[in-house]
């Protein structure tokens, strides 16, 4: 925490000007230089550094590819050995789904969404660096696979029994389970951050129904993240159990079920499409009212159609599993779903339509990209109703239509509106307008080579080519299209090449911009250009959808500091917490400043990657404790500790500090979590039930090898700490904290004699878990109790002696409440493994 | 108590996800009940779309449009009584359960037609 040595001066009498206003401002959340610029946690930075990653990483995906069109140019080509190649397709789709399309439009989330709202940074600054560093080690882990001609080689979606042990016998499926994980850390982390951020600081005024469509569009996509993300995770450490340790979840002969895989990949698999395609679409309704001059057309219906989309979409994942031999009565079900999802896709579209209609539409260079992006996903969508009728489904399966449909999907719903925005925002984070000649040229070769090599894909597809394969004879008719098709996809490369080098030049030989250059409507563009760190000097009461149309001098009043939290000298990173309906102001929320415990973590859990990529166990072992001393170390720093907010003095008329109350964003924060939790643990469920149902070589022993008694002693012990921990915090809710110190470790104990117990049962079970998938996924279910009780008996350990430092207490009564959350979760969660684990098959049997 | 009402209240935003999550829990439903009825009691083929799986996909499907039904009628009601935010809520409410009420018409057509199992 940084100390002003000035007087705080109350609001609305500020003494200090705008000047001193900001050099305050900046001395508080400025970034430092050197080798401390490794802490920085603000948004801004950050936002840009995973942007820049995000462009990096596409560019190595975008040399794949042009190395795939380049084998397939002309038939019989030997340019790359069929296992290069099926390396190289394999992390064409890695790259571009995973370290590029969602973290760079995460970049540009975590990059707007607080000066969107009027915030000053997200709501967990140290999470945005800890998922920053997680992302960029990930990704460099996974990529550096291609170096050593080790790279995974069986298809973006991994399916098994290709990526297993058996048929990929090296490293390279390794690398995606693990590295493809730790990249998910941080697509998590940024969900969570950006959910609470979105519900609970926005600035004073900021109804849910004043909230801009691009904050709508951020918040559907950030909660897909977090229910649909974790399917893939226990998919990934479930398939790596398999490959390491021989646990045969997905092996027919042990009782596993390759079509399981399929299952939790596609759970992921389906929604990330339109996790890429929303915010990319909020690109769209941001853009196109202000280039149309007027509100958009439908703000409810733009509303409605984004929550249709975000929950339609996780029931079409088995649309993918067409031909796997599902009955036709489910095929018929998901058949319908997908239809469905086509109908807020329209509903968008027509929206956008009807805007541009009523409004007088200026064709500026970012407005070209979105016509761009209208033309090509009307196609992608359309064809994406064709597969979604099964028999049409069946004929073009595994061909190039589909790769043609998907590019059309994922390139015309994703990288237009993106290139579209970014040029849009380019004057925001420079200061500098791009070269409109340069950029109309890049739009023109990449949209006519886009097509030339996608369109005609379909007809490649339509007429029989199978995709992944590495080459094809000549005289199979496909020849002119795939020659066709490559050369297209060189001249959309000089297009994309045309628009990044505008980028880069734009810095240095763009012509400074005026302010708020498009003369859009929303608070970002009330930002100096480039922004500030500390976005606002003062905060201001917003109750309209378009705040720079209706009050255009806005920018100016915020920067003279006339709004509210204009104060700085209590050296604290401050801004709104306000309630998630109606805006109204509940509580201030104070801000940690930079850290190196983020990436002190990270590098751990990159140590982690790393060890049991090259079976270093021990040594993995050793950095998960690192990692977990790393994390808990980061959580102390937090309330009322010193480095946080020790002193919770604030302007008369003022809210409190959130950490003095008991509804602060981190009650929010962890609620989210658990949602992802929750997901994850569903997952494990659905696994289990799937594999006792459908698994053909599924065996069940007569008994449970679980001893029940056992599990309902602990589960017992976790309900009486919990019942203890419900009864301080209910206290504390009253202002009284007698006993806290000592409650706290009583229910810490308790959290341990659950855990010991439980491991006693696991340790007693004598499970055969390289045997047999039902043992192996008692295995898993037991040790996800084990991780969990034993996390919620730490917390509960460290409130205590966090109450005997004076950090939690009647006044600071916040913590114990979000523990409280952690333990209410562990509890449901054991007590449905009993019942799943132990008591049903007891009751159903085999 | 109050504050569950509250949530409960027609107007509240928390409407904008019940009708798609009763949506996605019917077809959870739907999907996974004809998959375990297919793996514990599946009905002869020549039974043709007349079988107590149908029958039973069809009444869990039919109860769910019918409370997705009345939930759209009483956002419509609730919308006509406010204004400004409220009003936004349960119109938007209201649009909501009646894609989820027509999404189950729609997705659960293939029960009346489509023999299981096969």
């Amino acid at each position: 925490m940084t100390t002003i040595n000035r007087e705080a001066t109350p609001e609305g009498d500020n003494i200090a000007g705008p000047g001193q206003l900001h050099s305050d401002l900046h001395e508080i959340w400025g970034n430092p230089r050197g080798l401390k610029a490794l802490t920085i946690v603000n948004h801004t930075t950050l936002g840009l550094r995973f942007m820049v990653t995000g462009m990096a990483f596409f560019l190595l995906g975008g040399l794949l590819a042009m190395l795939v069109r380049t084998q397939l140019a002309l038939p019989d080509q030997d340019f790359m050995s069929p296992d290069i190649y099926s390396q190289v397709t394999t992390m064409h789709g890695t790259v571009m789904m995973f370290l590029f399309a969602i973290p760079m439009l995460e970049g540009l989330a975590i990059y707007m969404i607080p000066k969107m709202i009027g915030a000053r940074d997200l709501v967990c600054p140290r999470l945005t660096s800890l998922g920053y560093w997680c992302y960029l080690f990930g990704g460099i882990i996974l990529s550096f696979s291609l170096v050593l001609e080790m790279a995974p080689n069986s298809g973006w979606f991994m399916y098994t029994p290709l990526s297993g042990s058996e048929y990929s016998p090296g490293l390279g499926s390794d690398f995606w389970l693990l590295g493809i994980t730790f990249v998910e850390i941080s697509a998590l982390s940024a969900g969570v951050e950006l959910v609470v951020s979105i519900l609970r600081t926005r600035t004073q005024g900021m109804a849910l129904h004043k909230m801009p469509l691009f904050a709508w569009y951020i918040l559907a996509m950030a909660l897909m993240i977090v229910v649909g993300f974790p399917p893939l995770i226990l998919g990934s450490i479930l398939l790596e159990l398999e490959r390491a340790v021989g646990m045969p979840f997905f092996e027919v002969t042990g009782g596993g079920d390759p079509i399981l895989w399929q299952h939790l990949f596609w759970l992921f698999g389906h929604p990330e499409v339109y996790i890429i395609f929303l915010p990319a679409a909020g690109i769209v309704s941001t853009l196109i009212p202000v280039f149309a001059g007027r509100p958009i057309v439908g703000y409810g219906w733009v509303v409605f159609a984004i929550t249709v989309t975000g929950f339609i979409s996780f029931g079409l994942w088995v649309h993918h599993m067409f031909t796997v031999g599902i009955p036709q009565l489910a095929q018929a079900f998901f058949s319908a779903a997908s239809m469905l999802v086509a109908v807020p896709t329209a509903i968008q579209v027509f929206v956008w339509l009807a805007t541009l209609w009523l409004g007088k539409p200026k064709m500026k260079l970012p407005m070209l990209w979105i016509m761009g992006f209208l033309i090509i996903f009307v196609c992608g969508g359309l064809t994406g109703v064709m597969l979604a009728l099964v028999p049409f489904n069946w004929q073009v399966h595994d061909t190039h239509f589909v790769v043609a449909h998907m590019h059309y999907v994922l390139v015309g719903g994703m990288f237009f509106p993106l290139i579209a925005g970014l040029y849009y925002w380019l004057p925001l984070f420079s200061g500098r307008m791009p070269s409109e000649t340069l950029g109309k040229w890049g739009f023109w070769l990449t949209f006519l080579g886009f097509n030339g090599t996608f369109l005609i894909m379909h007809w490649t597809g339509l007429l029989g080519m199978p995709r992944r394969v590495y080459s094809y004879e000549t005289g199979m008719g496909w020849d002119i299209f795939n020659l066709l098709s490559s050369m297209s996809s060189f001249i959309m490369s000089a297009g994309i090449a045309m628009v990044l080098l505008d980028f880069a030049l734009h810095f240095r030989f763009g012509k400074p911009a005026k302010h708020n250059p498009w003369n859009a409507d929303t608070l970002e563009w009330a930002n100096s250009m480039p922004p500030s760190a500390y976005n606002f000097v003062s905060l201001p009461k917003i109750e309209t959808r378009h705040p720079l149309w209706d009050d255009p001098d806005l920018p100016r009043t915020m920067a003279e500091g006339q709004h509210s939290l204009a104060v700085a000298t209590h050296g604290r990173r401050e801004m709104w917490g306000t309630d998630p309906l109606s805006g109204k102001v509940r509580e201030i929320v104070h801000l940690p400043g930079n850290s190196w415990w983020p990436l002190f973590a990270a590098i751990a859990l990159a140590v982690v990657c790393l060890s049991l990529l090259t079976r270093l166990y021990p040594l993995a072992g050793i950095a998960v404790v690192v990692a977990g001393l790393f994390l808990l170390r980061w959580s102390w720093e937090n309330g009322a500790h010193p480095k946080a907010a020790p002193d919770a003095e604030v302007a008369p008329g003022d809210p409190p500090l959130h950490s003095r109350t008991m509804d602060g964003p981190g009650l929010w924060a962890m609620s989210i979590t658990l949602l992802a939790n929750g997901s994850f643990f569903l997952s494990y469920l659905f696994g289990w039930f799937y594999l006792w149902t459908v698994s053909p070589e599924w065996r069940m022993p007569d008994t449970s090898p679980l001893s029940l008694v056992g599990l309902i002693i602990a589960a017992s012990a976790l309900t009486a700490g919990l019942g203890i921990l419900e009864k301080l915090v209910r206290g504390l809710r009253q202002g009284k904290d007698a006993g806290l110190a000592v409650g706290m470790y009583c229910i810490s104990a308790l959290g341990f004699v659950q855990v010991v117990i439980t491991l006693w049962v696991l340790l007693t079970a004598d499970l055969a878990v390289t045997e047999t998938s039902h043992d192996a996924i008692i295995m898993v279910g037991l040790a996800y109790a084990l991780l969990h009780g034993g996390l919620g008996a730490v917390l509960t350990l460290l409130q205590g002696l966090r109450v005997g430092y004076g950090y939690v207490g009647a006044h600071a009564p916040f913590e114990p409440a979000v523990v409280a959350l952690w333990w209410r979760y562990n509890l449901v969660t054991f007590w449905i493994l009993v019942g799943a684990l132990a008591v049903l098959p007891r009751v159903i049997g085999s | 108590m109050s504050i569950t009402m509250q949530r409960l209240h027609l107007t509240h935003p928390l409407h904008f996800v019940i009708g798609l999550t009763l949506w996605c829990i019917w077809f959870v439903a739907v999907y996974g009940g004809h998959a375990i009825a297919c793996s514990v009691a599946p009905p002869a083929p020549e039974q043709g779309v007349f079988t107590l799986v149908n029958a039973m996909l069809l009444v869990v499907s039919i109860a769910a449009i019918a409370l997705l039904a009345v939930l759209t009628v009483g956002c419509c009601r609730m919308a006509k009584r406010h204004e400004g935010r409220l009003r936004f809520n349960a119109t938007v409410s209201a649009g909501l359960y009646l894609f989820s009420t027509l999404g189950v018409v729609f997705a659960a057509m293939p029960i009346i037609g489509i023999p299981p199992c096969l």
